[in-house]
């Protein structure tokens, strides 16, 4: 489990330090504007091959790379019903507090549970190994606070949702 | 080691030029401005701040002979500065762009300068003596995508351009009234204005940083690839190299001398190419040296790492599950590097150069010492 864990965040940080070489770059399609073009994909040219790298069916991480901005979505292993909803409620808790983050997106990309948005004013402003080092530390982090609340009740059997919701909540 | 002076400017520097006696340095701190610093008594000292433009400057040069500063900015403009008396005079250059303006260079004679735009075009701006003003002509329908560097010939009619559609390209820019008819030079001269020579398409990801060596036999430019590419007998049937590195990629080259290349980029550190007797380029070494950790120092023995486990963390008191954190390179440059320029005369042999980057420095470099570099 350890070195698994360990081989797949390696394999996402030295991907990220590749992945990572963004530079300011206007709109081709809007004058006066600059936006990420990871999200707008209105010129094809200016985005890379994404990567997918799966721990297992259940875990796995994609990295969208374009000229001025970098995407990183992160799909949480959700062994049962419990582990599902812990997940839900505790990156949703995050989500709404992207600005906070910064680099967090308010959204998740669809069959995501997470998704970081990094554009060329982050690594203008940031250390890169900085950004890359608290990408790898906060999935670590997340696995491991899910995995430690999700065995806090193993053998749990909650009759209804809204039981296990004022469980969560206490 | 070849540094010679490390000079942090600012929080992030976009590009930089120097005035022709060195003694002071134009910059662009990630913004609007322009800032000027004059060395005085072993200081920098900011002495103009030039403000015209409404937002961020991607390309400055600074003109040898003329004293001249050209600006181009994301907001479709690019102003000619004029020193007079004791403050920059600008003049507004038409450049009929519709997108950003993201690089600029005088050409060699200074009687016109390019810019390159993301409106896929490339302007070739004149003065016109008659309405006392800058006027461009613009190389249309020829890119596919953002035009990123340009660079001029020594003959002052051929211009190479790179652009994010992977392709390198040479034009002839060819003015009539403006560039003298040469009979000694051939076809360069009989080319009209916006003559596609030659299109080099060796680079499989966005191309960056072309530049020509003094003599103008030989054409170097970058991909996102990690590659450079090197392009000698340029026209018809061009002679082209591609040399492959590990690490990240490159984004501008300066020619040293005619067999020896420095490229900066998001490593950090400069790299330096050469060329041997047959002509063949290499990747020689880093300039700036690095500080690595030996693995034996990083990592201790196997038995001591594994003792480390033992207690429930390694010996760098990092979880077990931990991957390690990314260090710090050790190089001058903190972030990267994403301009080049000579310092001295622009002939034949480039002895110093300073590199500028979104770390805020701007680190001048000496060759003097670097004999290894010297001999090639």
């Amino acid at each position: 489990m350890a070195s698994t864990l360990r081989l797949y965040l390696t394999c996402i940080r030295n991907t990220l330090e590749a992945a990572m070489c963004l530079q300011n770059f206007p709109c081709q399609e809007v004058e006066r504007h600059n936006k990420p073009e990871v999200e707008l994909k209105t010129s094809p040219e200016l985005l890379l091959n994404p990567v997918l790298i799966c721990r297992n069916e259940a875990e796995k991480c994609l990295i969208e790379t374009s000229i001025n901005s970098l995407r990183i979505s992160l799909k949480v292993k959700q062994a049962d019903e419990l582990e599902n909803i812990l997940t839900k409620k505790f990156l949703r808790f995050l989500s709404m507090r992207a600005e906070a983050f910064q680099v967090l997106r308010r959204k998740p990309v669809q069959g995501y549970d997470i998704s970081f948005l990094i554009t060329n004013y982050h690594c203008e402003e940031m250390q890169k190994h900085k950004l890359i080092d608290f990408i790898v530390q906060f999935m670590e982090s997340k696995m491991m606070f899910l995995f430690a609340f999700s065995t806090t009740f193993p053998t749990f059997k909650v009759a209804t949702f809204t039981d296990l919701l004022t469980l969560i909540k206490r | 080691m070849a540094v010679m002076a490390v000079h942090q400017f600012a929080q992030c520097i976009t590009c930089h030029a120097w005035s022709p006696d060195q003694s002071m340095v134009a910059l662009c701190p990630n913004n609007n401005e322009v800032h000027i610093y004059r060395l005085v008594e072993d200081k920098w000292e900011k002495v103009y701040v030039l403000q015209k433009h409404d937002q961020v400057i991607s390309g400055i040069d600074w003109s040898a002979r003329s004293n001249r500063i050209v600006t181009a900015s994301h907001d479709r403009n690019s102003y000619v500065w004029n020193l007079e008396g004791s403050e920059w005079v600008p003049t507004l250059v038409i450049l009929r762009l519709n997108r950003a303006a993201l690089c600029v260079e005088w050409s060699p004679k200074e009687n016109k300068f390019a810019v390159g735009s993301g409106a896929k075009t490339v302007c070739i701006c004149y003065y016109e003596q008659e309405n006392n003003w800058w006027v461009s002509k613009l190389i249309r329908k020829r890119h596919d995508s953002s035009v990123t560097s340009v660079s001029w010939h020594p003959d002052n009619i051929l211009l190479a351009t790179t652009s994010t559609d992977g392709k390198c390209r040479v034009f002839s820019t060819f003015i009539k009234g403006v560039d003298a008819k040469d009979s000694k030079k051939g076809t360069s001269s009989d080319s009209k204005f916006g003559e596609l020579i030659v299109q080099l398409d060796l680079s499989s990801s966005w191309t960056f940083g072309v530049k020509w060596s003094p003599s103008g036999n030989t054409l170097a430019y970058v991909g996102h690839n990690s590659m450079i590419y090197f392009v000698d007998d340029v026209g018809p049937s061009p002679l082209a190299q591609n040399v492959v590195f590990r690490d990240l990629p490159l984004h501008d080259v300066l020619f040293a001398s005619e067999r020896n290349v420095i490229g900066v980029g998001f490593d950090c550190n400069p790299m330096v190419f050469a060329a041997d007797e047959r002509g063949i380029w290499s990747f020689v070494r880093y300039l700036g040296e690095r500080k690595a950790v030996s693995s034996g120092s990083r990592y201790g023995s196997q038995f001591s790492e594994a003792f480390g486990k033992f207690y429930g963390q390694s010996k760098h008191g990092v979880s077990n599950d931990a991957v390690e954190t990314s260090r710090t390179r050790g190089t001058v440059h903190e972030n990267c590097i994403n301009c080049i320029m000579p310092l001295g005369d622009h002939g034949t042999l480039v002895r110093r150069f300073s590199t500028s980057g979104l770390d805020g420095r701007i680190v001048v470099w000496d060759l003097e010492n670097e004999q290894d570099l010297l001999e090639l």
